[in-house]
């Protein structure tokens, strides 16, 4: 297919998730409202508010935009895999000598090969165009907030950086590195090390820091709980985006792995989905999860977290609300979004 | 690498309508809306190009076309819409069982 071709379907379809996101949430969320408040009581769980919900016109295609123009942006005629697929031999060539160190015989976990994530046709993990794909798409996952999609991580790294500085940071979870770059410049004089499960993901991230000059990070092929770091070797642990694709057994021990690398009173910081205002709320984001192939983010927005944290000797734990984006989520502003939030503790010094 | 490639067969897919047809038939609405705007972005593309190569005026083919342009395609908008409506019909073209 011809680029042309390509920018016009994906455009076509991010115009369509924009309108999904502006004009038919806030319409089904209405909807929501008038049939809960005609209700005997207000519903107070998401199986309450799916016997409200579920039969309505407006939910179905709700529902079926949510998850069909995500398949077409992956796997339809236009879609992100075969686009990067008849560009196979350039980009691949493109990865050849990048200093990103794999591990070609880690073994990939059962829960991570058993669901392609985001519906992205065979996972961000089993081709060598994965990261490519995943970087393609990433640029449109909040449409909200269009070309500013970048300014979430920079928003992010300035809230860290605002509760103190680090020498030595670790990146769980990195991917293509769009959460590290961010906190290579906001910690210039840091040394960051990105870890991620996808060779392909870290392979672009190496290759993406070399051409942009980032000379204090290091891309690996790494389980991000189990990791081959000395204990104490880090005074600060982050993560975006990252937890909610993890079993809760796994959360578990990627903290305890935090817990275990980090300096005594070295902190964590985490950006995720969490904080969940409401029964509607909880219903629309387990759907989100279901239709999006992300069957961990029920589990994690049911963890308690709080209590794992200082199970594990954490201290000053925040769990706060994110605005990832100037405007979102206040009245007036009904569109649809993801419950960012930011996760800090520190380990006891 | 062909679409069919990518189907899971032991995977059936996701539904939200009463009747799984409609899901179906949404896809093909979808598919069919995605081509229309490649098609609408590639003529608009044309048409710039075409202008700036002096081709045609700025906003030359904006114009109400005139009654012996559209007297000329009338044939082929005739047969545009049989096409499009002959299934509502409901009847055979290859006589067989009903």
């Amino acid at each position: 297919m011809d680029d042309r071709s390509f920018v016009a379907a994906q455009d076509f379809l991010l115009a369509s998730k924009t309108y999904w996101t502006k004009r038919i949430y806030p319409e089904l969320k209405k909807t929501y409202e008038t049939a809960a408040g005609a209700a005997p009581a207000p519903p107070e769980t998401p199986a309450e508010v799916a016997a409200l919900l579920e039969g309505e016109v407006l939910y179905r295609y709700f529902s079926w935009l949510e998850r069909h123009l995500q398949r077409f942006k992956y796997a339809g005629r236009y879609g992100l895999v075969p686009y990067h697929d008849e560009r196979r031999a350039a980009l691949s060539a493109e990865l050849r000598d990048t200093d990103a160190e794999l591990a070609p015989g880690l073994e990939m976990p059962n829960y991570y090969q058993r669901v392609d994530i985001h519906q992205h046709p065979g996972g961000v993990w089993s081709d060598e165009l994965d990261g490519y794909v995943y970087e393609r798409g990433a640029r449109s996952t909040t449409p909200l907030m269009g070309a500013a999609h970048g300014d979430l991580h920079h928003r992010f790294t300035d809230l860290v950086a605002a509760r103190g500085g680090a020498k030595d940071i670790l990146d769980m979870g990195c991917g293509f590195g769009k959460s590290t770059h961010p906190f290579c410049t906001s910690f210039p004089t840091a040394r960051v090390e990105a870890i991620d499960l996808s060779g392909p993901c870290v392979s672009l991230g190496a290759h993406d820091a070399q051409t942009k000059g980032s000379g204090n990070v290091r891309f690996r092929q790494m389980n991000a709980y189990e990791t081959d770091y000395d204990d104490g070797s880090f005074d600060l642990v982050t993560s975006t985006m990252v937890i909610h694709e993890l079993p809760p057994r796994e959360i578990e021990r990627m903290f305890t792995e935090a817990a275990r690398v980090l300096a005594p009173g070295g902190r964590m910081a985490h950006l995720d989905f969490y904080t969940i205002d409401g029964p509607f709320a909880r219903f629309i984001h387990y759907g989100h999860g279901r239709r999006n192939n992300e069957p961990f983010m029920q589990p994690l927005a049911e963890m308690d977290l709080h209590a794992s944290l200082t199970e594990k000797g954490f201290t000053n734990i925040e769990v706060i609300p994110f605005k990832e984006a100037e405007g979102v989520g206040e009245s007036g502003n009904d569109a649809w979004r993801f419950p960012w939030t930011v996760i800090m503790a520190e380990k006891m010094p | 690498m062909q679409l069919s490639d990518t189907l899971l067969e032991d995977r059936p897919e996701q539904t939200f309508f009463e009747d799984p047809a409609l899901d179906r038939a949404f896809g093909v609405v979808m598919a069919l809306a995605t081509e229309v705007y490649v098609l609408r972005d590639r003529a608009r593309a044309l048409e710039r190009k075409l202008e700036a190569a002096g081709v045609i005026e700025p906003g030359g083919l904006d114009a109400e076309p005139g009654d012996e342009e559209r007297a000329a395609d009338a044939g082929d908008r005739e047969a545009f819409v049989e096409g499009l409506m002959i299934s509502l019909l409901g009847k055979q073209q290859a006589k067989g069982a009903s």
